[in-house]
């Protein structure tokens, strides 16, 4: 397993420079200036100059590309045009406000959507089963802009339960949570029931209830643990959509995350902190995905690590 | 355990209630600043935080007035080529030096300085030479020749007066530590979440009423509106029209609005068909129904354009608009060749976003446009693609009219005008992005800048509008409003015409005052 995770982890390094050239090249390809869009709308050329000057931005391509790779790889991802600060200082002050939001949307997902698709499963074409699939198809369709307002307007504004926005407790953290959330849980509601229903019919699951074993038994041991594959692969999967997804609601609720910096950046043509960030994400989802592969190991103990 | 838990779970409902009440005023801006240098900050929530924590020698008030700030009293020499400056005495900074003459010497050469490679550098370089400290509390500004505006210039936040001592330790860390001589602290910053400042208790001049000033980054307009509705900011900006009567409608809150001296207004490319026929850019001008658009498009919250620059800013005069007239503009049209069976065909570039409902303003124009048989295309993109293509030199540049927007946030008509207008500032040298000129023009605006008497230059501004608004560089538009969102439990807030936010004269009223 210790050398599985070795390979594996040797393999994010292709991945990683294919990233970097791929955002490199991209930001630059871009019509727009740092310079121009730090200085405004009525720069003096002769200020453009010097900031360009300041960043590097007025050598060729190859040679920025050079310097920067060298300097990644020391651990040094550049200073920010906009801030004029190290990127890796931004990074640092944005990615844990996406990690909590996006965990605390993770967890309402997990929390919601699983039951609900179990429910679903047990007890098909009942109105438990249509309400559960509504609520999924209205979960997957609706804009996170618009729920994420109206939760605003209705439990902020109107009932005064929870903060317009900000961070700063866990209350903070309940209404944007439930936002982002909204598409996961019913990615997972109908994931689980559609695994749940196949695994169901399983000869497997007849003998279990023929030989008299509990409901309960039959259900989570027998059936679920085996449905679970598909839905932790899709929950990872969502995991790395969420954090990089996590924008508009960062902006809906003022959550200063990764997301809200990384349009930020991009709009100011800030190359250095898109190049980190993007990086950053592209590192997270790796990650992510080589934990959901150990875990199939977990739910799984047929599948084998070589 | 349990009991514990839930002593917890009420701390922490109860710590918002907490942050939100006290002495402190929160307002919520669209962004975050983005550094608290003041050379380095180029946008206004930034300058707006740092105008609280720095200041400068002079200062522009929000009635158009330029007075002196730091400073007691100046004067300048026969041939106007000195300005010497007679600093205010017994001022320290934050961090309890001195502020004098070596400290406005530091700062000014760092302002021009290339490796702090500011964008406002050119406020001073090449107009100021020489920085000569005479005493402690006397420093003398050497121009190469006469520079008008110079005064005006020194009311520019970037130009704003920090300790040096804290720029010398702090490094690069000084940028989100700022230390001035103003009337609130620096206390901390929550990137992208909030700025603190802290009222100081040994300000030089009138101590402001309220302890705390919170600004918070909310880019929403509606979760903006949305804080100033529930009570957790005081102050909200930038409300959208749409919004304004509901906030008005609630007896809490007052939605205030005050001009701003930024003017919105479409150029034209002269240098290229069909914007070089001075017919057809003003045949242009007199098919747009400028009332209408501020009306509708608006909401009202703007100003019918009557001059290159807006009221409240040096050498304003009023030169006149336009008037809307379809059939004038046919006939000029018709004079230039275009009619129904060959009619003109345009492409207009406008922002989308950068402005007060631009887009809008700009699919307005469109339609009016049409009645008098022009065929507009809309061509939009992304602002800084937009930078780009507007600022291309003249053989590349492919605009043939587009929509800008312009703040002359010194207050000095030199800064809206020269830029704008004088030849020797065609893109991309400059900020003259359609290629005009006159000869005459130039020598007029060039007189201003070094005329040493206020009402000669009045009347060189009043000269060289009048032939701008001949030559028809642009259609005149409007110069925006800006609608805050201000609960009535606070009074004395400013909102001033260069789109700062100024708390230093606020206070709460007490229950009985409201």
């Amino acid at each position: 397993m210790t050398t599985y995770i070795f390979r594996r982890l040797l393999t994010v390094i292709p991945t990683l420079l294919g990233v970097l050239l791929a955002v490199f090249l991209m930001v630059r390809l871009a019509p727009g200036d740092p310079a121009q869009l730090l200085a405004g709308e009525f720069a003096t050329p002769e200020a453009l100059a010097e900031i360009r000057k300041r960043f590097g931005l007025d050598q060729a391509w190859h040679v920025q590309l050079g310097l920067y790779l060298a300097n990644v790889v020391q651990g040094d991802l550049g200073e920010s045009v906009r801030t004029r600060k190290p990127v890796s200082y931004e990074l640092a002050t944005y990615f844990p406000n996406t990690l909590r939001l996006t965990l605390g949307a993770m967890l309402v997902a997990l929390l919601v959507g699983i039951p609900a698709g179990i429910i679903a499963a047990l007890r098909p074409g009942t109105i438990f089963d249509l309400l559960a699939m509504l609520g999924a198809l209205i979960g997957v369709s609706m804009p996170v802009f618009w729920f994420g307002l109206m939760a605003i307007l209705i439990f902020a504004v109107g009932l005064g339960w929870f903060p317009v926005a900000g961070t700063g407790s866990l209350w903070h953290l309940v209404l944007p949570a439930i936002t982002l959330s909204t598409g996961t849980t019913a990615i997972l509601a109908r994931m689980t029931r559609s695994a749940m229903l196949e695994v169901l019919s399983q000869d497997y699951i007849r003998t279990a209830r023929a030989k008299g074993l509990p409901g309960r038994v039959v259900v989570f041991k027998h059936a679920l643990r085996n449905a679970l594959i598909p839905v932790v692969t899709v929950a990872g999967l969502q995991f790395g959509t969420l954090l990089e997804g996590a924008v508009i609601t960062e902006t809906v609720f003022a959550w200063p995350g990764i997301g809200q910096l990384l349009v930020g950046s991009i709009l100011a043509r800030d190359y250095p902190v898109v190049q980190g960030a993007v990086l950053l994400i592209a590192v997270a989802f790796i990650l992510i995905n080589l934990v959901v592969d150990l875990l199939y190991g977990a739910i799984d103990p047929r599948i084998r690590y070589e | 355990m349990r009991t514990k838990l839930l002593a917890l779970l009420a701390l922490v409902l109860a710590l918002p209630i907490a942050l939100g009440q006290g002495r402190t005023l929160i307002i919520a801006q669209g962004t975050d600043p983005t550094t608290l240098d003041a050379p380095l900050a180029t946008d206004s929530p930034s300058a707006t935080v740092v105008n609280h924590v720095v200041e400068t020698l002079f200062e522009y008030t929000p009635d158009g007035k330029i007075q002196p700030l730091l400073v007691e009293r100046y004067s300048f020499s026969s041939d106007r080529k000195t300005l010497t400056l007679y600093l205010r005495k017994g001022i320290k900074f934050h961090d309890g030096t001195d502020f004098n003459a070596e400290a406005v010497k530091f700062n000014l050469e760092r302002l021009i300085s290339q490796e702090l490679a500011s964008a406002f550098a050119f406020l001073l370089r090449g107009r100021v030479t020489a920085f000569e400290v005479v005493d402690s509390h006397t420093l003398r500004l050497r121009m190469p020749e006469p520079f008008a505006p110079v005064l005006a210039h020194l009311t520019h936040s970037s130009t704003g007066i920090q300790s040096p001592t804290a720029i010398r330790r702090l490094g690069v860390g000084y940028r989100d530590n700022p230390v001035g001589t103003g009337p609130y602290k620096f206390d901390r910053w929550q990137k992208g979440q909030f700025v603190e400042l802290v009222r100081n208790e040994d300000y030089w001049g009138r101590k402001p009423a309220i302890e705390r000033l919170r600004f918070l980054a909310v880019p929403e307009a509606a979760t903006r509106m949305a804080l100033v509705e529930t009570g957790q900011a005081h102050v909200a900006v930038r409300v959208p029209p749409q919004d304004v009567q509901r906030l008005n409608a609630r007896p809490e809150i007052e939605v205030v609005t005050t001009p701003s001296v930024r003017t919105i207004f479409f150029y034209f490319n002269q240098s290229k068909k069909p914007f070089d026929d001075i017919r057809v850019r003003k045949a242009i001008n007199h098919a747009i129904n400028k009332e209408e658009i501020v009306k509708f498009v608006l909401g009202g919250f703007g100003r019918v354009s009557d001059a290159p620059i807006s009221p409240g800013i040096f050498g304003y005069t009023k030169v006149g608009s336009y008037e809307y007239n379809p059939n004038l503009a046919r006939q000029l049209l018709a004079q230039a060749g275009y009619t129904a069976q060959n009619p003109l065909r345009i492409t207009i570039h406008s922002p989308n976003g950068r402005y007060l409902q631009d887009i809008r303003v700009t699919e307005a124009v469109q339609s009016q446009l049409r009645a008098v048989g022009v065929q507009a295309q809309i061509q939009t993109l992304e602002w800084g693609a937009y930078l780009a293509a507007t600022n291309q030199p003249r053989e590349r540049n492919e605009i043939q009219m587009a929509m800008l927007g312009w703040g002359t946030v010194t207050g000095d008509a030199d800064y809206g005008l020269y830029g704008l207008f004088h030849s020797s500032q065609q893109a991309p040298n400059g900020f003259n992005r359609g290629f005009y000129a006159n000869p005459r023009l130039d020598r007029v605006l060039e007189q201003a800048r070094v005329a040493t008497n206020p009402q000669a230059r009045q009347q060189l501004y009043r000269t060289a509008m009048q032939i701008i608004y001949n030559d028809v560089p642009w259609v005149f538009l409007h110069s925006e409003q800006q609608v805050t969102a201000i609960r009535r439990e606070v009074q004395g807030f400013v909102v001033h015409p260069t789109e700062r936010l100024i708390a230093s004269g606020a206070s709460f009223r007490t229950s009985a005052e409201r």
